[in-house]
């Protein structure tokens, strides 16, 4: 059955390339509110300064180290080179900095620390972004859930809209789990690393790092899963109560965990070996000037559709599974 | 056609002449003439030149090497370690020959282990760095210890005198009463200038838990230094002892080191020197026997984990040197990146300044969470290791190199760690820069991730992430921390003087390496060995001071460097060098010029020459200004559009100079071209060039990895809505 559904899914994000083409656009819009000015920023800061050669041909590491001294909140750096920027991120998801580092863990012998500084306007617009998903996310569904899954803009935008209220409210509850979760991760994090820092050799310590990291994001994607199931459920059975779809949802995750659970990680590591192999050809390929930009941007925006692809597959995924798991019609073949 | 063959006559003329422009104000009287600059290097500081050969121990050219130290403070040392309980009984004969000049009855000790003895001694009420502290469950005390003297005798003959009534703990540095880690006891008779007295002193210790101090005991890992009462030094003219400091190191005498250390059966066990031998006792024991000359202090380590891997260098021109590495058995796959780093430094640093003269070197990979990791030790040293360690990020070489050049700059040389820190961290990071780059190549740039919430020593995250293309020239990474603290603290300070733990670390390593990298440009590499050569010839087995470094550097460059030291020792002050350039149309010539019957004759054009978009002659000045307090000699190099390259010169006095190219259009200019100013903090403005569209095209290319960056960001958060 989980086969079955990844294969489902992935059909239908495949039927619907043009959605997840415009879910592209929209992400790559959101982001561009700040990265043009990025841009006119740098060309002004490298204008006229031999770094300018260096940052082309390679990167200037001690330009950029004056540059951003200047600016401690900049995300700007090294560290989202390569596969990079996934680790980034993925450390920034699990030390509770998103979104906008409401759930943060402190150092806890330096509690009045909450972090290295981060740009508030790139926080800002993680929540704006996550809102405007929240909004789309209706649409997608509305447009998976049909027998041909066929999009148009108008339809979406309408699909959206009618399911929006609902999502919302259902975004908030998601976020009070993920707050719970946190809240209970942090003692527990606490007590993993005083059993690292006990551990005879860093080998045991190093599971117990992992370890509970891994603990910490296999819970968020259990969350995130639940809080799919739950929009799938309140878009297919036009649910109108955000709290009983979520309910309902972890009834029927509970129910059938290793199936609902089993297609999630199945998705996530297909998501993961597409990472892999762009990191491949990333590593084999120079930009310079911009013939080259050209195709590393086609090559950088093919790795977040990719991405958008499979979150798209997952969800046609998950409303197989939900179909199926409820006992509801069989889906057309 | 006559007055513009007389134009192009003027433009031309003009052309050939470059003229620097300085106001007539005349340099600071304050400071005195600085030389002047020379054009380029040879080799360059960031790309330095292979390793030349060694110099024969018995160089004529090079001051005589001793064949031994002044062995004023010799110590036989038994100790026993309880690994249950992390205990130490010892007992110790110091003989001690008195080479002050003057009759002594006072003589102070250091007692090191009691900066770990509660929360009030003077280390404890530091920044924390080192600090004990009370921590929650059953052990929340274990990160305190101690060092108790038991008894202090004198022997004279075959008396004893019990010292012990009179023994006092003192403070010189801070009137900290509940400081102990120093302590004073008076002879009943003064001790005579170049007579030996003999001490015998009881202690027993308890060592601290080791997460924080440099010694200490993580399970059955137990790092033993700084752990017997050990006698100050006389130095210029007083004792020299100095209570523990959150930042300070040591300072101590050379002598002989005759130890036997009694530890559990299975342990193995590394210390400073040679082992004699082992010797198994019949209550479940096993005693050591480590014997070394001509050393300051001694160091050991004893576990049940560690493996041992075997070693030697032996090499042309070197004395050959055992090399045995202890290493945590999960780091075995490093053992061999150990060795060829502690090669890489015998070598380096032997070639550098003067073969190492110990027949054994031992290596330490310490335990995981012990904060004993990175810190040197006569003979002995400890290195520190992740699991996973690309070698791009060159490390353990790193710490190993400079660890091991440590024995160079620290042992061999023993200048006081407390009060000019730079003498032995400052040339040792000045040399292991080189070293690496030589041997290793540049560093690459990474991130660790996934580790615990809070960052210990000892401990690291464990997944190493490597930013393809970053790579890292020699001091390109120090330069940071400079321009972030450098101006807090004059370098010249003691430990204990220094703002906070940043500051210290600038001026104690940052700050000196740096800025004997730019005297080695503005000397050049040749004579910068030869300096290193002759100040560690001169002062082996001995304790000099900066003064004395500085007399050598004026004596080898053979001219007075004082100013330089002034600047960057001696102040607080930056070092900052930027550089602007205007390319303007030239302007066209109007009014009255010289005809061809030496009358003037007006010349007039219908339009300016060189306006709007076809420009095609330009007058361009160079600019060159002087950000920060230190004046330094630059060189600037002047690339014109014509493909001309014009080198000029600077003595950086005044706050700028202007440099005049008149019918010339510069297509980039550098300040430093040769990378010869180290201690700039802000290379990055050293530089000019005509290239907007490039800088356009960069900018595009880096926001767009940026965006690429944030547009996963954003779809991130879609996992917690």
């Amino acid at each position: 059955m989980i086969l079955d559904a990844a294969r489902r899914g992935l059909r239908r994000a495949g039927a619907l390339w043009g959605l997840v083409a415009f879910l592209l656009l929209v992400n790559l819009a959101t982001a561009a509110i700040l990265a043009i000015p990025l841009a006119a920023r740098l060309r002004d800061d490298l204008a006229n300064h031999a770094a300018a050669d260096n940052m082309l041909a390679g990167f200037d590491y001690p330009w950029w180290s004056a540059w951003s001294d200047a600016r401690p909140e900049t995300t700007f750096g090294p560290d989202i080179l390569g596969a990079g920027f996934a680790f980034k991120n993925l450390d920034l998801l699990l030390r509770g900095r998103l979104p906008a580092g409401l759930f943060t863990m402190p150092d806890p012998e330096r509690p009045e620390e909450r972090g290295t500084p981060f740009d508030p306007a790139v926080l800002a617009l993680g929540v704006a972004y996550l809102v405007l998903q929240v909004f789309l996310s209706g649409g997608v569904i509305a447009a998976l859930r049909a027998p041909q899954p066929d999009w148009t803009v108008r339809g979406l935008l309408h699909g959206s809209g009618f399911y929006f209220g609902r999502l919302l409210r259902l975004a908030l509850l998601i976020l009070l789990v993920d707050a719970v979760v946190f809240a209970l991760y942090a003692p527990f994090a606490r007590w993993a690393d005083v059993q690292a820092r006990e551990a005879v050799s860093e080998r045991t310590a190093i599971v117990w790092m992992l370890g509970r990291h891994a603990l910490l994001l296999l819970a968020l994607i259990a969350v995130n899963m639940l809080s799919s199931y739950a929009r799938v459920l309140i878009v297919l059975e036009e649910r109108s109560s955000a709290l009983l779809a979520l309910l309902s949802a972890g009834a029927l995750c509970l129910g059938s965990f290793f199936r609902t659970f089993g297609h999630v990680l199945l998705m996530t590591g297909l998501a993961v070996v597409g990472l892999l192999l762009w990191s491949v050809l990333d590593g084999h390929w120079t930009t310079t000037g911009y013939k080259t930009q050209i195709v590393t941007f086609l090559l950088l925006e093919g790795l977040v559709f990719v991405r958008l692809f499979f979150r798209v597959a997952t969800l046609g995924g998950q409303v197989t599974l939900a179909r199926r798991l409820a006992g509801g019609p069989a889906e057309p073949a | 056609m006559r007055a513009l063959s007389l134009v192009g006559a003027a433009v031309v003329s003009m052309a050939l002449f470059v003229r620097a422009e300085t106001p007539a104000t005349a340099p600071s009287p304050r400071l005195p003439p600085v030389p002047s600059p020379s054009i380029g290097c040879d080799p360059c500081p960031l790309a330095p030149p292979a390793l030349p050969p060694p110099t024969p121990v018995d160089d004529p050219t090079l001051p005589p090497l001793p064949a031994r130290s002044p062995r004023n403070a010799n110590y036989t040392i038994d100790a026993r370690l309880d690994a249950e309980r992390h205990t130490i009984q010892g007992s110790l004969i110091l003989e001690w020959r008195n080479t002050t000049g003057q009759a002594q009855d006072t003589l102070p000790f250091h007692l090191y282990w009691n900066a770990f003895r509660n929360t009030r001694s003077t280390s404890a009420r530091g920044e924390g760095r080192r600090a004990a502290r009370i921590t929650r469950g059953p052990d929340a005390t274990r990160g305190f210890g101690y060092m108790q003297i038991e008894s202090v005798r004198e022997l004279s003959g075959g008396a004893e005198t019990d010292l012990t009534p009179s023994l006092r703990y003192v403070q010189p540095d801070d009137a900290n009463a509940d400081d102990r880690t120093v302590a004073e006891v008076h002879t009943p008779s003064p001790i005579a200038p170049d007579a030996t007295a003999r001490f015998k002193i009881d202690w027993t210790s308890q060592m601290p838990y080791g997460d924080v101090g440099r010694s200490g005991w993580v399970h059955d890992y137990h790092f033993v230094a700084q752990w017997f009462p050990k006698i100050g030094v006389f130095w210029k003219g007083a004792w020299n002892a100095h209570q523990f400091h959150p930042f300070s190191e040591f300072f101590s005498d050379y002598g002989v080191y005759d130890v036997r250390l009694t530890v559990p059966q299975g342990y193995i066990l590394g210390a400073t020197g040679a082992m004699k031998n082992a010797v198994d006792n019949s209550d479940g024991t096993r005693t050591f026997h480590f014997h070394q000359d001509d050393v300051h202090d001694f160091a050991w380590v004893a576990s049940r984990r560690m493996g041992e891997v075997r070693a030697r260098f032996d090499e042309t021109g070197f004395h050959p040197v055992d090399i045995r590495l202890l290493i945590q058995p999960e780091h075995s796959h490093l053992s061999a990146r150990y060795v060829e780093a502690t090669k890489i430094a015998l070598r380096s640093y032997g070639t550098w300044s003067a073969p190492y003269p110990y027949d054994q070197v031992t290596v330490v990979d310490p335990a995981w969470t012990s904060a004993s990791g990175g810190m040197e030790y006569p003979t002995l040293f400890t290195g520190g290791a992740s699991v996973f360690s690309p070698r791009a990020l060159q490390s353990p070489e790193s710490v190993t190199i400079h660890e091991c050049g440590h024995q160079f700059w620290y042992l061999l040389v023993g200048t006081n760690e407390f009060e000019e820190a730079w003498l032995d961290e400052g040339i040792n990071s000045y040399h292991d820069e080189k070293a690496a780059q030589i041997a290793l190549g540049p560093e690459g740039w990474g991130k660790r991730y996934f580790g615990m919430l809070a960052a210990g020593r000892g401990s690291r995250a464990p997944i190493p992430v490597i930013a393809p293309g970053v790579w890292l020239r020699r001091g390109d990474s120090e330069v940071a921390g400079l321009r972030k603290s450098g101006a807090f603290d004059a370098m010249a300070r003691p430990t204990w003087g220094y703002r906070n733990a940043d500051s210290y670390t600038v001026n104690a390593y940052t700050k000196p390496a740096l800025s004997l990298q730019t005297l080695e440009g503005l000397v050049g590499d040749q004579v910068m060995t030869r300096i290193l050569r002759t100040y560690a010839r001169r002062y082996r087995f001995a304790h000099p001071t900066t003064e004395d470094f500085i007399a050598v550097v004026n004596e080898v460059a053979g001219q007075d460097y004082r100013w330089f030291f002034d600047q960057t020792w001696f102040s607080a002050e930056e070092c900052d060098y930027a550089i602007e350039v205007r390319n303007r149309p030239a302007r066209a010539l109007a009014g009255y010029a010289e005809g061809p019957d030496g009358r003037p004759v007006l010349v007039t054009s219908a339009r300016e020459e060189g306006h709007g978009k076809d420009a095609r002659t330009f007058d361009s000045e160079v600019i060159v200004r002087r950000l920060g307090g230190v004046r330094l000699p630059v060189e600037i190099r002047v690339q014109f559009t014509d493909g001309r390259v014009v080198y000029e010169t600077w003595d950086g006095q005044y706050r700028w100079t202007r440099f005049r190219y008149p019918g010339a259009r510069v297509r980039a200019a550098e300040v430093d071209p040769f990378g010869k100013i180290a201690v700039d903090i802000d290379p990055g403005n050293n530089s000019w060039a005509d290239n907007a569209p490039i800088a356009q095209r960069a900018a595009s290319k880096w926001a767009m990895r940026w965006m690429f960056w944030l547009q996963n960001f954003l779809e991130l958060h879609t996992l917690l809505g």
